[in-house]
């Protein structure tokens, strides 16, 4: 076991670790920052597959911008320790059941596949530095590109509407 | 890129276009009544670039889309149901104390959404037009923020849409690692031959969530009822055609390349669908006393009964559901018409009670709304009758037995909760109220206009269906 090995089982840990104490934390504030690790460790991966570029970009949009709004937004809902959520006993009782079936499934379902030797290439690949990025997102990908913007511009408009006085 | 293959995207250019040029007209501080005109304009544009592009059809623009006859009558079915709710939005609008201005870019965004929906062959245009359609749709939703159930339904669609977004995600995830691509036709090349393996299946069941959930078929069926009620009703109207006309295109042409249908077990799964829709659709609708509800019900069993048209993934299957997609979208947007020119400033005219005697007191509207009515139940002579035919016929032709025993079973519940609409049209009326001066004569004189047609539309669609069918069966050709 060689130490890229052991660093991708940490991050691996880390991440599915931290995901779930998001979903178990009682207070929004811990599940943020809780959130803020996972995109770490996520950043990791990214970087050990050589995706330097992606990486960062992940952490500036992710953990630096995305968190902040989160937090700030918690800030000025101003939760606190009356207002939690009212849930009751069978609906926990159900979502766990449910959860616990589709892990049941996907455990089912995923434990006799091989992966056809598509394993992913730690350090070689070039498919995540900005130059590739920059040529795939220009040439064969442009008119997504440029359907995306059309997405923000829906989502802006919508949370004007939605927003406004 | 060449010129060509530029010029095949022109109608969806347009249709981005317009939506920049509503934002502009807004600036510019133009009243509703331009930017309502100027709207209708933008997609009369679209419609002559769409005939003015056929001639260069079929068009690949690698590796994202495709744009042929298949997507042309798919994107015609959208480009007529937002024209239509665009008529029927402005009176609704104009009475609402709220700006109705912002209104007009979200419906031409989301438009453009579902007709991305219609070309694209990759995973990547797929979830870019769905997530289009569906931001536009949270917005559009909760569009009337202080009706007391608005933000709860837009709420709702927001969170389910972002849960089923993650499924379809996670799905599309795993066919890449079971295939290496995210090409319809990669995909179907790299399966061909072989069984589908673990993988395919279990990112099928992933999307499957996602794309029963914008279908609203069961069991992906709860958020209908709520946001069919809590949405503006011209909203409601655009969400049981434009919206599932897309999502339906994209399943149409996946499934089409990856030869879904071959799999005796996919085929087994989507005919459960299928009867599951039309069953439970057709026994939740019949107690139910709020129309807007009962046409969401109504609409899971319709779409239950498309899926029967899917199944047998021939050409006659795709005629079929083209036809019964348009038959299906004049029928509700006439009934939806109904419920718009009814509704008052307060209230939608949602209560069965609104409708009592109608025919007493408004003759042309309740004629409009009989028609429709019978036209989702399927009764001869209108275009409901012959769209669940041609579906019927599909089945029985690929021996899918099971699923049509239950069509025509369930059609006959359905028969009760139109028929009971119906004849509460004609129930003796209660004491005529003082007739209202309309505020704006020329628009509501076009919103009858509309819903005239639409009735003329169905009745001829039911006694000649002919060169309807025979116009798919061209646009089809261009492959």
């Amino acid at each position: 076991m060689n130490v890229s090995d052991i660093l991708f089982y940490f991050l691996s840990a880390l991440a599915i670790g931290s995901a779930i104490l998001v979903v178990i934390s009682r207070s929004p504030i811990y599940s943020v920052l809780w959130l803020i690790v996972t995109f770490f460790a996520i950043s990791g991966h990214y970087i050990m597959m050589n995706a330097q570029f992606l990486g960062i970009v992940n952490l500036i949009v992710y953990a630096g911008a995305i968190m902040v709004l989160f937090l700030f937004v918690i800030m000025l809902i101003n939760l606190n320790t009356d207002a939690k959520p009212q849930k009751g006993k069978w609906l926990r009782l159900a979502g766990t059941v449910a959860g616990g079936c589709l892990l049941l499934v996907l455990v089912a379902a995923l434990k006799n596949t091989e992966v056809k030797g598509m394993g992913v290439q730690v350090g070689t690949g070039d498919i995540g530095l900005i130059n590739q990025l920059g040529k795939a997102l220009f040439t064969e990908y442009v008119v997504p590109f440029e359907i995306s913007s059309i997405l923000f511009l829906s989502a802006m408009v919508g949370a004007v509407v939605i927003g406004k006085k | 890129m060449s010129n060509e293959q530029l010029l095949a995207l022109l109608p969806f250019m347009v249709l981005a276009g317009a939506s920049i040029v509503v934002i502009l007209m807004i600036a510019a501080r133009l009243s509703h009544t331009a930017i309502q005109v100027a709207g209708f304009l933008m997609l009369c544009f679209t419609v002559l670039a769409m005939g003015y592009v056929r001639d260069i059809l079929p068009q690949e623009i690698l590796p994202l889309f495709i744009i042929d006859g298949f997507a042309a009558l798919y994107t015609g079915v959208i480009i007529f149901s937002v024209g239509v709710v665009g008529l029927l939005s402005y009176i609704y609008f104009e009475e609402r104390e709220e700006n109705p201005k912002e209104y007009y870019i979200l419906l031409f965004l989301a438009t453009l959404g579902a007709a991305v929906l219609t070309i694209s062959r990759h995973f990547v245009s797929l979830f870019l037009g769905l997530e289009i359609l569906s931001v536009s749709l949270y917005a559009l939703i909760a569009y009337l923020r202080n009706r007391n159930n608005a933000i709860e339904s837009g709420l709702k669609y927001l969170i389910l849409a972002a849960l089923t977004s993650a499924f379809l995600l996670l799905g599309m995830a795993l066919f890449y690692m079971e295939t290496g691509s995210m090409e319809f036709n990669a995909i179907g090349q790299k399966l061909a031959g072989s069984d589908p393996g673990v993988l395919f299946k279990l990112g099928l069941a992933l999307m499957v969530v996602a794309i029963g959930f914008k279908l609203a078929l069961v069991p992906f069926h709860l958020w209908a009822a709520d946001v069919y009620q809590g949405a503006p009703a011209p909203v409601t109207a655009f969400i049981a055609t434009a919206s599932k006309v897309g999502v339906f295109a994209v399943l149409m042409r996946f499934s089409l390349a990856v030869n879904l249908q071959q799999s005796e077990f996919l085929l087994n799964v989507f005919s459960g669908i299928a009867i599951a829709s039309m069953i439970l659709g057709n026994i939740l609708a019949l107690r139910q006393q709020n129309i807007k509800r009962l046409l969401a019900y109504s609409s899971i069993a319709h779409l239950g009964y498309l899926i029967v048209a899917f199944l047998p993934g021939t050409r006659e299957g795709i005629e079929a559901s083209v036809f019964y997609l348009f038959a299906y979208a004049i029928t509700i947007l006439s009934a939806f018409g109904i419920v718009t020119i009814l509704s008052t400033r307060m209230k939608d005219a949602e209560d069965l009670s609104v409708y009592r005697g109608l025919f007493w007191r408004k003759p042309l509207l309740a004629a409009v709304l009989a028609v429709s009515l019978f036209s989702l139940a399927g009764i001869p002579l209108t275009a409901g009758f012959f769209a669940k035919f041609i579906v019927l016929l599909t089945g029985a032709n690929y021996n899918l037995w099971l699923p049509v025993i239950v069509l025509v079973l369930t059609s006959v519940i359905g028969l009760y909760y139109y028929l009971r609409i119906i004849s509460t049209l004609f129930a003796s009326a209660p004491a005529a109220e003082p007739r209202h001066k309309p505020l704006h004569p020329f628009f509501h004189f076009v919103t009858y206009a509309t819903l005239f047609v639409l009735m003329v539309m169905i009745c001829v669609l039911g006694v000649f269906p002919g060169p309807a069918i025979e116009g798919i069966r061209q646009f089809l050709m261009i492959r």
